[in-house]
């Protein structure tokens, strides 16, 4: 079981990091312009050479998802480490972690450890989710306590200033994770947990799909465009996720993905 | 010696002559550097060492390079957000590089900086690292080796794509 995830994983992250997800693809071809074609020769030379698409090889984040009476033999953390490891050693990619964040920082050279988040479901098998997370991106990063009283406009403002002032440095057009609700961590790890979804998935409460579509509408208003150009499409999609909080609180997070929307996502059947 | 060439076929000698919004794709050296290095450079001017290169006339690409492959001369390589050196500026400045290189506006201080020393920021292609690697020619470190991909690096490059995101007026 451990070896069969390590191989699985490994194999995923590499193609994350080399292939260009069809969506994004779409998307690039429909660009005519500025550096369109180096947008475009860049994913045809990274799957012919098995480059990666950007030197930014990122931190890899995972969100696994255990069913609810699994027993696990071995130690997960170390497996899911290990398959980050061996595909950052035996890849042409970049080890971009460094063990301390204050003092030396100093590079660990196999781009580990991965950043991981446990939950349980409802499901009989394991589903693994990642994201290839690159510096630029994830810097923009953002978490604010609102008022409980404020409404959804008030949110909604905040979001697109925060896209405005920022949104170039991500690397556009971007992917917006946002978590609403639970506590400050609580809201965090929702907006990273959002990245992962789909581009054609919508949250399943009509109010919070109806805050999403209008967030894509008026977010693309800002005219970011590739590259930060100011031509094409800013974002590809927002995705929300909400979860219950206290009387007093209402926390919003706000967490970026970068243009190449590097993620995958495995099931391992028990 | 620096040669660029313009896009529809016009060749400029002169970054000063270059202006907000044009493309050029530019054959020469460049000087890879980020966050670290600048980090190091600026203790270096702080405790009078004697800095690891000239960095006049250089242009400084904000970057850090992939793993290399055995099959190309560099690894994967492309710009970083530049905002973060947006401290150290004035510090190369002095040092007289001529230009700079990276991804994302920078801030707003950047823009008289440029008009009073006369320098250009460009944007390369973000997130197209891939592509890039295929325009360098030549690649070494040279200083501060122990940053790794952090380190100061020397590229020689051709018909490298870049953007004039402010011009030397400061616009």
């Amino acid at each position: 079981m451990k070896e069969k995830i390590i191989d699985i994983l490994s194999e995923e992250l590499m193609k994350a990091n080399v292939f260009i997800c069809k969506d994004v693809e779409k998307e690039i071809a429909k660009y005519n312009g500025v550096f369109s074609n180096e947008l475009k020769e860049n994913t045809l030379i990274s799957k012919k050479k098995g480059l990666p698409l950007c030197q930014d090889t990122g931190i890899v984040e995972f969100f696994v998802f255990f069913p609810k009476n699994i027993n696990i033999d071995f130690d997960f953390n170390q497996a899911l480490n290990e398959s980050v490891i061996r595909t950052y050693e035996k890849n042409p990619f970049r080890y971009s972690t460094v063990k301390e964040p204050l003092f030396e920082r100093k590079n660990m050279k196999n781009n580990s450890p991965s950043i991981i988040h446990y939950f349980f479901h409802d499901e009989k098998y394991i589903e693994i989710r990642f994201l290839i997370k690159g510096g630029g991106s994830e810097n923009l990063s953002i978490l604010n306590m609102f008022n409980p009283s404020v409404d959804s406009n008030d949110i909604k403002k905040f979001i697109i200033e925060h896209i405005k002032n920022n949104g170039v440095r991500g690397c556009p057009p971007l992917n917006v994770g946002i978590g609403i609700g639970g506590t400050s961590d609580k809201a965090l790890i929702l907006s990273k947990l959002a990245l992962t979804e789909e581009f054609n998935f919508r949250n399943p409460d009509k109010n919070y799909a109806q805050l999403e579509t209008e967030l894509i509408k008026e977010l693309n208003n800002l005219n970011i465009g590739f590259q930060a150009l100011g031509e094409g499409i800013s974002v590809y999609n927002v995705h929300i996720k909400e979860y219950s909080t206290h009387i007093a609180t209402l926390p919003l997070a706000i967490s970026i993905d970068c243009y190449l929307s590097r993620k995958g996502r495995v099931k391992i059947e028990l | 010696m620096i040669v660029i060439y313009q896009e529809k076929g016009v060749l400029k000698l002169n970054f000063n002559d270059l202006k907000k919004g044009d493309i050029i794709y530019y054959s020469g050296e460049l000087i890879v550097m980020r966050d670290a290095a600048h980090k190091r450079i600026k203790e270096f001017l702080e405790s009078n060492k004697e800095l690891p290169l000239n960095f006049k006339d250089k242009i400084i690409f904000y970057a850090g390079p992939s793993k290399k492959p055995d099959f190309q001369v560099i690894g994967a390589v492309g710009p970083t957000t530049s905002k973060r050196m947006d401290s150290f500026l004035e510090m190369m400045y002095q040092l007289d590089i001529s230009a700079t290189i990276g991804k994302g506006e920078r801030s707003d201080f950047v823009n008289s900086l440029n008009k009073k020393y006369k320098k250009v920021y460009f944007v390369s292609p973000s997130g197209t690292a891939a592509s890039l690697s295929q325009k360098v020619l030549n690649y070494e470190t040279i200083a501060f080796e122990d940053l790794g991909t952090e380190s100061i690096q020397r590229l020689v490059v051709k018909n490298f794509p870049l953007y004039v995101m402010i011009d030397s007026n400061g616009k």
